[in-house]
């Protein structure tokens, strides 16, 4: 039979616990020894009800509503069911009842005792009470008959007494069982059985058999048995149609027989083997839960769903009374068993043989699962909820049973019924994943969290008392907690560094809203609420840096601004499954179709907005892993996109390599037990953080205590990660991508950290390095080549260095080679940049022309202003250094030389750029982004970088700029001749060192007199002659004059500049 | 040693906090602390973590053996065995002591924690003064008390050497015989 063992699941603390349906089948009941009644949902069910009902529960039955129980105060107690209201105490023993049950209708309970005596008890009326009392020992186990006449009662003075209830005597005892002192040390429960609907016969476990005693005559009609029974059978329940007799065995074995034909037709191990106690059959038949000694509750699935309808007539009392030699001598006549089990559809009558009850199984089987699976789409976001992927088909399993069941050989042997329905064998769709909110908890929960992300967290409250929100910041520099009402049953929420966003479905009455706290707004509105349209419902939401955007129903995208004005919309290609923004990113996951076989298909949708509106990402499939969902959805701090799935992977963008995705970690590698999972809740590229709070037994963390956040490393899963090459790959690739960012954060305009950059690049070139030594000494030297290919030509230097110390000049032969054409690929790519630069001075000195000329009457009024004054400078210096480096640093100077001189002669500080130069001069390490107009600060500091890496490295003289005005360098080019006449022997950058050191020894007010000066010359010419002119003062003309003449002579040195670049290049060059 | 130095001494304890601010890193003679990312926990000394908790600019973390549970079982450990337990920390009355009345907010079941360390220390100072007792009247010569704290120590430190002081004085006095009289630095 192909039966789907669930794994199994923690529900009590260790000790006896029992298990039952409820009438609906919808629940599942345990009772433990930690004396709670557990009601389950299912199996998935991380969160049950609970109903205390003692210090220890040791039995429980449950029919129409009302639960009844065993508990160590001796009493047995009925509970409503499902609120769990206490109803009064039904009966009392001298010591604790050892089980109970209900009769078929529901209206008796009888109870069995340690003080020797069986009860049966009234529900409505406790004080009609029937004792059965002549057993010699504890009971172990009771049992109605299903027609009321008749209990049954084991014993642990070794008898299976059956009582006449009305007449309170014995009707018969079987001596069959071991004689033991207490319930404790019997070796088997010994729970005892009577067939439902014919109450035909009674199952009581002998040892390692069933019993079967027929009623009325009670003779022992047949044993059951199994030989992989080896260990008394603890439980025995028959199916609710009755053609099943389920046992479980104190070695954990489950087996089910088929009555009519006596045979096996299922058997199942407990998972661990330990000692299962209590077994119960779903209303429906399709499913049997147990529990064992260890409080597990465990399922297993997939049962023929023979259910015995309603309105199935009773079966006539004297029907069964044709005797059983009809069932088990006449093949053919399986009328009674029909009439038995009148449902239409119970596929009874054609279980004559093993095989036809498989076929059945197969049939049956798709209608159970297909309608489990609406059931999960509900409960998606639990543990496991997507194995219905999993979902055993009925032919395969079944040959592999026949391996098992090669004993039973009337099932293999049994011809194939010719009619079958058909049945489906294919591919099962997966339900689609719901749509959620990443980084918040499951909407069900009353206490939850709505969001969790790096700017804070949003608790929402959904109790009796209180539907609330909690908004709480991490910082609290960004904003003060705040408390909110939810009367508006909000679900979903954002929240950024500028606002909280929140929403709601649609009610009856009221449309789904949106509501925008934005307290970072500077007036004083600091909220807004939008309606969607009739019929739309918000699904998704996400806030950006300055934007919102909501993702509903009707599959639009609508965009507003974060003060609340409608921007974009745009149409989804499928339902919407989660958004994360991020700067100006929007990342959006959503249904592309559907899946099979338990796989989502998610698409995936990246946007940019922003100056240059664009979609980066459109629509691919998003890879997750097999048999998974989404989990959750963001970007790194740096602005990465990433997403975890449910089995832990952690993926990130790679945009180095075509926007595919990179699994970066596996938090299921780092959970100790199988149940435990990382809930992640944000993720740090530098440094490589992926902060994630610890969950044990769930998927979630409750609100309280409030959780803390654990950091995990990542791993990218290469191969051989134990070996010393493995990890320094490992390594390598991770740096390569986790530095992808920098790439991305300064070609979309943002500041980025060079000092991190220039570390990130040194730590990949040393891997490298030292992969390359590690390939040497293991003599790859193929593979030292393929790694010099990655290495840059300084380190390609160093490699051929250690080659030819090593002595492998084959290799260094090959390096250099790779050396000379890593040097003219720069050189071009030198080239191409210089191309790149003159258009931009072009363009620049358009601009400037055009700004000259405009600025030109203002230029008078303002030129004295002195608050201006420094600024400027920072301007002109900027440019200066710009062109300067253009001139110097990267390029052939012949063609630069006359621009420079041209652009300094128009040179004109323009106020347009002063926001440029001050953010360039700011260093901010934060992670948080600043925007910067394009191609500023990189640029230059990159340049000026190679410009200083040349000067050192060529170690030729090159001529200070004349044209450099801060104030080190004017004194300098004064100074410079006496510089030199004290030290001839001096380079160039020991001159510029020696003059520093000397322009620091000057006084303060001398320095000061050099300040005057350098402002001076931010101004262009005419402004000279304008200050020339206005102001009276002898020494200011003095120095300007002076000034002019620096400039001249600077001009003069400038001339020099290009055969000695030109030289120092060459000189590079070798 | 007086307890205030002890407790001194105890401030250099790490204990987890999570910050409410972004702050680089801090460096100072004793190491670096930080960088503090607001949510991110982080372990600094209890003299910072005070400081700033008293300024609301973080949440401390309880130390894992704070915890009824553990701290109960314990308990029971150190009542039923004769010898003395190790101390679930060095200083964990000075700790328990500094916590709870600075960051008791922070510290689930707050008061059931102070009944508790208070009944540890107890059971170890009756332990301590039970083993001076019979250390004095057996009258060794030498004894050794294993997992006892800084604090525990210096409780009984000064009254034991002063007793034993004068005890040995009381004794020299009564032997004339076993020195050259009595001694001449007391």
């Amino acid at each position: 039979m192909p039966c789907e063992r669930k794994p199994m699941r923690y529900g009590h603390s260790e000790g006896h616990t029992e298990v039952c349906f409820d009438d609906t089948g919808k629940f599942i009941v345990t009772c433990g020894h930690d004396g709670d009644v557990r009601i389950w949902e299912n199996l998935d069910d991380d969160d049950p009800r609970f109903i205390t009902v003692g210090e220890k529960a040791y039995s429980l039955a449950l029919k129409n509503g009302k639960l009844v129980t065993a508990n160590s105060s001796n009493a047995v107690q009925i509970h409503t069911f499902p609120d769990g209201e206490p109803d009064g105490i039904l009966t009392r023993f001298t010591t604790n009842a050892t089980h109970v049950t209900f009769n078929t209708s529901g209206s008796k309970v009888a109870a069995g005792s340690s003080d020797f005596l069986v009860k049966v008890v009234e529900v409505s009326d406790s004080s009609q009470q029937k004792t059965l009392r002549g057993h010699e020992a504890p009971v172990l186990s009771v049992t109605f008959d299903p027609k009321g006449d008749f209990l049954a009662s084991a014993s642990c003075d070794g008898s299976v007494v059956v009582w006449n209830i009305e007449e309170q005597a014995q009707v018969i005892s079987w001596p069959v069982l071991q004689k033991t002192n207490d319930v404790s040390n019997a070796k088997s429960l010994c729970r005892l059985a009577w067939q439902p609907r014919t109450a035909k016969f009674l199952a009581v476990p002998v040892e390692t058999k069933v019993h079967l005693y027929e009623r009325e005559s009670w003779n022992h009609v047949t044993t059951l048995s199994d030989d992989l029974l080896n260990q008394p059978i603890n439980v025995a329940a028959w199916s609710p149609c009755g053609n099943f007799l389920a046992a479980a065995s104190v070695g954990g074995f489950i087996i089910v027989w088929d009555i009519e034909s006596k045979l096996c037709v299922e058997r199942q191990k407990h998972e661990k083997g330990f000692t299962v106690c209590g077994l119960a059959w779903h209303p429906s038949g399709s499913q049997i839960a147990y529990t064992d000694t260890e409080g597990c509750l465990g399922l297993l699935e997939g049962f023929r769903a023979s259910v015995p309808t309603t309105n199935t007539p009773k079966v006539p009392a004297g029907k069964p009374e044709r005797g059983y030699e009809d069932l088990f001598d006449d093949e053919d006549d399986d009328q009674v068993m029909d009439e038995g089990c009148s449902d239409a559809n119970s596929p009874a009558k054609k279980a004559a043989s093993g095989v036809q009850a498989d076929e059945e199984d197969d049939d049956d089987f798709v209608i159970p699962a297909t309608g489990r699976v609406k059931n999960r789409g509900a409960i998606l976001d639990d543990e496991n909820s997507l194995d219905s992927g999993s979902l055993k088909f009925g032919r395969p399993k079944f040959g592999d049973d026949n391996d098992d069941d090669a004993d039973s050989a009337v099932m293999t042997a049994g011809p194939l019924p010719a009619t079958l329905r058909p049945v489906y064998e294919g591919p099962q769709p997966t339900p689609p994943q719901k749509a959620f909110q990443p980084g918040s908890t499951p909407v069900h929960l009353t206490h939850r969290f709505m969001m969790w992300n790096s700017v804070g967290t949003v608790r929402g409250y959904n109790d009796e008392q209180d539907n609330a929100i909690d908004v709480e910041f991490h910082d609290t520099a960004v904003h003060h907690a705040m408390h909110l009402t939810n009367s508006l049953g909000h679900t979903m929420t954002d929240v950024s560094q500028e606002a909280v966003l929140l929403a709601c479905a649609s009610t009856n009455e009221l449309a789904s809203k949106i509501h925008c706290l934005h307290f970072s707004s500077w007036d004083t509105n600091k909220e807004w609420m939008v309606d969607l349209p009739q019929g739309e419902d918000a699904r998704a939401l996400c806030l950006g840096q300055g934007w919102a955007a909501v993702a509903t129903s009707t599959l639009i995208v609508r965009l507003f601004t974060i003060g609340g004005v409608q921007r974009e919309i745009f149409s989804l290609p499928g339902a919407v499954v989660c958004m994360a923004g991020h700067g100006e990113q929007l990342l959006i996951v959503y249904h592309r179709g559907t899946g099979f076989d338990g796989e989502q298909a998610l698409g995936v949708q990246l946007l940019q907005f922003g100056r240059k509106r664009r979609q980066i990402i459109n629509g691919e499939p998003l890879p997750i892993s097999q048999k998974s969902y989404l989990c959750w959805l963001g970007f790194t701090a740096e602005g990465t996109p990433c997403y975890v799935d449910s089995e832990g992977v952690v993926r990130m963008l790679n945009r180095s390599l075509g926007f595919t995705w990179t699994p970066v970690c596996n938090t299921r590698d780092t959970c100790k037990s199988k149940s435990d999972h990382y809930w992640v809740v944000g993720v740090h590229e530098n440094p490589q953080q992926l902060r994630c709070i610890p969950c044990k037994g769930s998927r979630y963390p409750p609100t309280l205590p409030r959780p803390a956040v654990a950091i995990l490393p990542f791993k990218l899963p290469l191969c051989q990660t134990t070996t010393e090459k493995g990890q320094m790959e490992e390594q390598f690739w991770r740096s390569v991508l986790f530095h992808n960012h920098y790439s991305f954060l300064s070609s979309s305009g943002y500041e980025v950290d060079e000092v991190g950059q220039s570390q990130s690049q040194k730590e990949q070139q040393e891997l490298l390095m030292k992969m390359f030594a590690l390939s040497c000494k293991l003599e790859r030297e193929f593979r030292c080549v393929e790694l010099a290919e990655l290495m840059t030509q300084n380190v390609v230097t160093l490699a051929i260095r250690y080659a030819s110390k090593s002595r492998r000049m084959a290799l260094a032969q090959r390096l250099s080679e790779i050396a000379l054409e890593k040097a003219s690929q720069i050189q071009e790519e030198e080239q191409e940049d210089v191309t790149e630069y003159s258009d931009i001075r072009q363009t620049l000195e358009d601009e400037r022309s055009q700004e000259l000329e405009e600025e030109e009457g203002e230029r008078e009024i303002e030129s004295e202003d002195g608050v201006e004054a420094p600024k400027r400078q920072l301007q002109l210096k900027f440019w200066m250094g710009c062109m300067q480096v253009l001139g110097s640093g990267k390029s052939s100077p012949v063609s630069c030389h006359p621009r420079v001189k041209n652009i300094l002669d128009h040179m004109t500080p323009s106020r347009k750029l002063a926001p440029l130069s001050a953010s360039a001069g700011k260093s901010n390490r934060s992670p948080v982004l600043k925007p910067l107009p394009p191609r500023a600060k990189g640029k230059t500091q990159e340049i000026l970088e190679a410009r200083d890496d040349q000067q050192k490295k060529a170690d030729a003289p090159t001529a200070p700029s004349p044209i450099c005005v801060s104030k080190p360098t004017l004194w300098l080019e004064e100074n410079r001749k006496n510089i030199t006449a004290d030290h001839p022997d001096l380079e160039e950058t020991d001159i510029i060192k020696e003059a520093m050191g000397l322009f620091r020894n000057l006084s303060a007010d001398e320095r000061l007199a050099w300040t005057e000066r350098a402002k001076g010359l931010t101004g262009d010419v005419k402004d000279l002659k304008k200050r020339k002119r206005t102001e009276a003062g002898g020494g200011i003309e003095n120095e300007i004059g002076q000034l002019e003449a620096n400039e001249n002579d600077a001009k003069k040195k400038k001339a020099m500049d290009p055969s000695s670049k030109l030289s120092a290049f060459a000189f590079h060059k070798d | 040693m007086d307890p205030s130095e002890v407790e001194f001494l105890a401030e250099k304890e790490l204990v987890k906090i999570i910050p409410n601010f972004n702050l680089d890193k801090l460096y100072l003679i004793g190491g670096d602390l930080g960088p503090f990312n607001p949510g991110l926990p982080l372990y600094v000394p209890v003299w910072l973590a005070l400081n700033l908790k008293q300024r609301q600019k973080c949440r401390v973390v309880p130390p894992d053996w704070m915890d009824v549970e553990k701290l109960e079982e314990m308990r029971e450990l150190e009542r039923n065995a004769a010898t003395f337990t190790p101390a679930p920390c060095p200083y964990y009355m000075e700790l328990t002591k500094l916590l709870l009345n600075h960051a008791s907010d922070n510290i689930p079941k707050a008061d059931e924690i102070r009944t508790l360390v208070k009944d540890i220390w107890d059971t170890r100072i009756a332990k301590l003064r039970l083993s001076a007792d019979s250390f004095i009247t057996q009258q060794e010569a030498h004894a050794k008390l294993d997992n006892l704290t800084l604090m525990e120590i210096n409780t009984i430190r000064g009254f034991l050497l002063e007793s034993l002081n004068c005890m040995y004085k009381l004794r020299s006095n009564l032997q004339p015989g076993s020195s050259k009289g009595p001694l001449a630095d007391y």
